[in-house]
């Protein structure tokens, strides 16, 4: 069964993580899990885009990196 | 397995909550099929049931913390455990809603207090199993 139209667009957030990590001398998971205040395996699941963080997990995880958050994490708009 | 401290406290909880109050229910069923129905005499078997399912419980989180670092929950973790408690407490309600209903028609104290039980023996233990679904296939 389709799912009934909205008229909300659907939203995925994409990140760029694990690309960063290996640019930033291939950091674990574990080292961005500690700098950022949340379990190893809440690292892996927003970089396997099982859960999308809070903005302020968001924000302290741009910061990791040094780069604008907009770098990190970016919204796909599918149709509704 | 690649889980986190929290994941696998949830694990055990699930299999505490199974084996000790699982057990319960067996023993009870039992209880009830051969006609007890003074609730007293199942005051000493819950009572073993709680005891177990503190042992396991307590015996499993030494095991995870010996396995896994313990970390405190953090953002995902609080939020897996507030969605499975608001897809699993319903259960409860069904039960508190049908224990009401038996009291209306004069149902026994054993009967209400045991569906009371196991209402909540269910809620807790779906509550745990979606806990682990969250964790496994992300929310």
């Amino acid at each position: 069964m389709a799912a009934p139209e909205t008229g909300v667009p659907k939203v995925v957030i994409e990140n760029q993580i694990r690309a960063l990590r290996f640019a930033h001398r291939e950091m674990t998971q574990q080292q961005v899990a500690d700098r950022v205040g949340v379990s190893r395996q809440t690292v892996n699941a927003i970089e396997g885009g099982k859960y999308s963080p809070s903005l302020e997990v968001a924000f302290r995880i741009a910061r990791v990196f040094d780069r604008p958050i907009e770098e990190v994490f970016q919204c796909i708009v599918g149709p509704g | 397995m690649n889980a986190s401290f929290e994941e696998k406290s949830v694990w055990v909880q699930l299999i505490g909550t199974v084996v000790g109050l699982g057990a319960y229910f067996v023993v009870a069923g039992l209880l009830l099929r051969q006609g007890v129905t003074e609730l007293v005499a199942f005051v000493p078997l819950f009572a073993a049931s709680v005891i177990l399912l503190v042992v396991v419980i307590v015996a499993g989180i030494v095991v995870a913390a010996l396995t896994a670092r313990p970390e405190g929950r953090d953002e995902r973790d609080r939020l897996i455990g507030w969605r499975a408690e608001s897809n699993s407490s319903w259960l409860l309600a069904v039960g508190v809603f049908a224990a009401i209903t038996a009291m209306l028609f004069g149902v026994g104290n054993v009967w209400i207090a045991n569906l009371l039980l196991l209402s909540l023996f269910l809620s807790e233990s779906f509550g745990f199993a979606l806990r682990i679904i969250y964790y496994r296939r992300g929310l």
